[in-house]
């Protein structure tokens, strides 16, 4: 799936987050993780981030993730909600199973 | 076996990420994750996915996970079943069911996800919830219309809207409550009673709660967690009515260990209906945590 | 008892299709200390029932008026109002957001996914929904510095482009050791940024020592200088210049290495007079933990007495007095201005202005 445009996905409340996607200017893949418990789970974030992303075969943009303490199963539907809108792609449910 | 006690049915609006990933702790005997009306058009697509990953949180695996999906008809009904039937809900329920074609439609709907997914043919259980004069008159041929059926449930707001009156003592509820009922009975599935939603008016909840009681539904649905505990302990059965259904089954099982045809209690004749009416008052004490 | 009627609602307003919820807006407004601001014709309300509760307002990137009943602080209403309009703004295509608002709110609009740039002191913090914008921008700027003594910036409209940009480009490259030119992005102008980007290109792209740039959300544009773009209304508060030139001195010119700013002297628009002016202020008073920048005034060049500016030479193309014209630009201009803008279309008044 591709990040065609930029797309938004989630809130800002508590045990939320917010994913912003936007086309990456040259073709690499960011992922920026911004949360409220940073130093105790910044790495496992972004660790989910990417899982997500290899499993929706997202190959660059930019993803900004400002977390309020979601639980992990949040994080991806957030993710995966904010790629689906940005590539108007049909979701794909066997990859996500 | 015993059935699953079903005397509250919880209602998460799907989109929203704080109240799924702690509604668990509220223990309520089911947990109805909401696809339709509690989620706005725009929030359609991201809601379907924090349900489907919900879903499968270890937190809710003994908790019974029923999904209302979107009517079939909508754009989004399809997707919202995939993401019920793939992500482990145990029971579907269709809003807006004015027909058993309805259930038959979604039966059939159902099948195909479960084969394509590997799911167990049969494993998705389906609830009707009727919310028409449509529904009302056709509820025995919907409650009868699959063996996937656990029950069927009226919900208020769009009936009395078809009815073209509003919510107001019961009154304006109780044809369809009492048609809904015996339509479960006469199948053999469960009844649920509409939502009240008054969150802050306690003793209009009771009220209510103790007509639906009385009247028969095996529940309400809920949506507010603070009246889990206000129904469950309306439900509870009163220690009177528990130390009689013991004494009920003790005759039962004497009966049996005897092996005598005929089952009597204080010189009457005890027949299967009254068993399982004691089965069921035991049932709800031991959920209610009444002392037995 | 209506089974919703706990809930919040929110809803799109257009000002200029619903002029008769303009006053309820302007009270709640009010209630918070507020006025309505010019050029906001789109608010998200939250009601419950039919009580307005808080509002947001927005016009194109950038988000405005943002009130809540003070009865109804900590409901989490305002986050969800802002977050509403953010939605709202996406669906628009404005993923890239800007917000002015008093120092002491920082903290709230934080709360809402929005990080400080640059605050004018005590009086107004500008932010952006991204936490990474400004940053990023800056990283990308970093990869065209160049090592000099003294490194030079042009931030030009070229509106369109005049035998005086060129003049004014050739004054900065004798000044210095490298020239950085900008082009401003934002499309409000008479001639679009497609016409005047290749325009500069055409003129003064070639030359060496020199790095022609697209411009940018953080310069001279609707977000950093708002009403530059409507200054035939007048309105040009203090507040507007010093977000602009901050950002230049403390994002920019450091991610550049650029230590002179060079601008042409203004003899006809007052607007860009008192840039002029408040960048002398803004750029080189010890006022910023980022290093001074000098400011170079470069006075006009004159064709038969008269200095050549860009607005001259839309009057007379209005006019239809393209003999005039060629002797005040490069014929790369006059021949675009030749093929695609004259004979002079009826256009908006206040976007012909701008320089």
């Amino acid at each position: 799936m591709n990040i065609a445009k930029e797309s938004i996905a989630g809130t800002l409340e508590s045990n939320d987050l917010l994913v912003k996607v936007s086309p990456s200017l040259d073709a690499s893949l960011e992922v920026h993780v911004i949360s409220e418990v940073m130093y105790q789970f910044g790495a496992q974030i972004e660790a989910t981030v990417h899982d997500e992303l290899d499993r929706l075969g997202v190959k660059s943009g930019v993803v900004i993730i400002e977390d309020k303490g979601a639980l992990d199963c949040t994080i991806r539907a957030r993710v995966e909600a904010a790629i689906l809108r940005s590539s108007g792609a049909e979701i794909d449910w066997s990859r996500l199973s | 076996m015993t059935k699953k006690l079903r005397r509250s049915m919880l209602f998460l609006p799907g989109a929203n990420a704080a109240m799924l990933s702690t509604a668990f702790v509220f223990r309520p005997d089911s947990i109805m994750f909401d696809l339709e009306d509690a989620v706005s058009l725009r929030e359609k697509d991201t809601a379907r996915l924090l349900v489907f990953h919900t879903l499968r949180l270890p937190m809710y695996s003994d908790i019974e996970k029923v999904v209302r999906i979107n009517p079939l008809s909508t754009p989004f009904g399809q997707a919202d079943l995939e993401a019920a039937v793939r992500g482990g809900a145990d029971v579907i329920r269709l809003p807006k069911t004015d027909c058993a074609e309805d259930v038959h439609e979604l039966e059939a709907a159902v099948e195909a996800i479960e084969r394509s997914c590997g799911r167990s043919v049969g494993s998705t259980q389906l609830m009707a919830a009727i919310e028409s004069a449509s529904g009302v008159v056709n509820a025995v041929a919907i409650a009868k219309a699959s063996p996937r059926l656990i029950g069927i449930a009226l919900a208020g707001f769009d009936y009395v809207m078809d009815m073209q009156t509003e919510r107001g003592d019961g009154t304006e509820l109780f044809y369809a409550r009492c048609a809904v009922l015996h339509a479960a009975r006469a199948a053999g599935i469960d009844a649920f009673d509409v939502v009240y939603g008054n969150v802050n008016d306690d003793e209009g909840f009771l009220k209510e709660v103790d007509l639906i009681k009385r009247l028969g539904f095996n529940g309400k649905s809920l949506i507010n967690p603070r009246q889990i505990e206000l129904l469950h302990r309306a439900y509870a059965p009163t220690e009177e009515d528990v130390d009689h259904a013991h004494r009920v089954i003790a005759a039962a099982e004497d009966a049996e260990r005897r092996g005598l045809g005929v089952i009597a209690l204080n010189g009457k004749m005890i027949d299967a209906p009254v068993i399982a009416h004691a089965e069921r008052v035991l049932q709800r004490a031991a959920a209610s945590g009444v002392s037995v | 008892m209506g089974e919703e009627c706990e809930e919040l609602a929110f809803e799109t307003i257009e000002l200029s299709r619903q002029p008769g919820e303009r006053e309820e807006i302007v009270q709640l407004l009010a209630k918070c200390g507020l006025t309505m601001e010019e050029g906001v014709d789109t608010f998200v309300v939250c009601r419950r029932g039919r009580r307005l509760l808080a509002c947001a307002g927005l016009e194109a990137n950038i988000v405005k008026c943002v009130a809540t009943d003070p009865l109804c602080r900590g409901e989490s209403i305002s986050l969800k109002v802002v977050s509403e309009v953010v939605h709202l703004a996406y669906e628009r295509g404005h993923a890239h957001l800007f917000l002015y608002t008093r120092p002491n709110n920082i903290a709230f609009f934080a709360g809402c996914g929005f990080y400080p740039i640059v605050e004018v002191p005590g009086l107004v913090t500008v932010m952006e929904n991204t936490p990474i914008g400004i940053r990023a921008y800056c990283n990308r700027l970093k990869a065209k510095r160049h090592d000099g003594e003294r490194i030079g910036a042009i931030v030009m409209n070229a509106n369109p482009f005049t035998h005086g940009h060129e003049y004014l480009v050739h004054q900065a490259l004798a000044h210095c050791d490298w020239l950085h030119v900008f082009v401003v992005a934002e499309d409000v102008s008479f001639f679009s940024y497609a016409d005047r980007y290749a325009l500069v290109s055409a003129g003064i792209g070639h030359l060496p020592r020199l790095t022609l740039h697209h411009g940018s959300p953080y310069m001279v544009s609707r977000a950093t200088f708002s009403s530059y773009f409507f200054k035939d209304k007048g309105v040009v508060g203090d507040c507007c210049t010093a977000v602009d030139l901050l950002i230049f001195r403390e994002f920019i010119a450091p991610a550049l290495g650029i230590t002179h700013r060079f601008v042409g002297t203004e003899p006809f628009c007052p607007t860009t007079r008192k840039y002029n002016a408040d960048m002398k202020y803004w750029l080189q008073a010890d006022l910023s933990g980022a290093p001074p920048v000098a400011v170079v005034e470069i006075p006009r060049v004159e064709t038969a007495g008269t200095p050549i500016s860009a607005s001259e030479v839309r009057r007379l193309l209005k006019a239809g007095s393209m003999e005039a014209i060629d002797r005040l630009v490069p014929p790369a201009t006059l021949d675009l201005l030749t093929r695609k803008y004259a004979p002079a279309p009826a256009a908006d008044p206040i976007l012909m202005r701008a320089v």
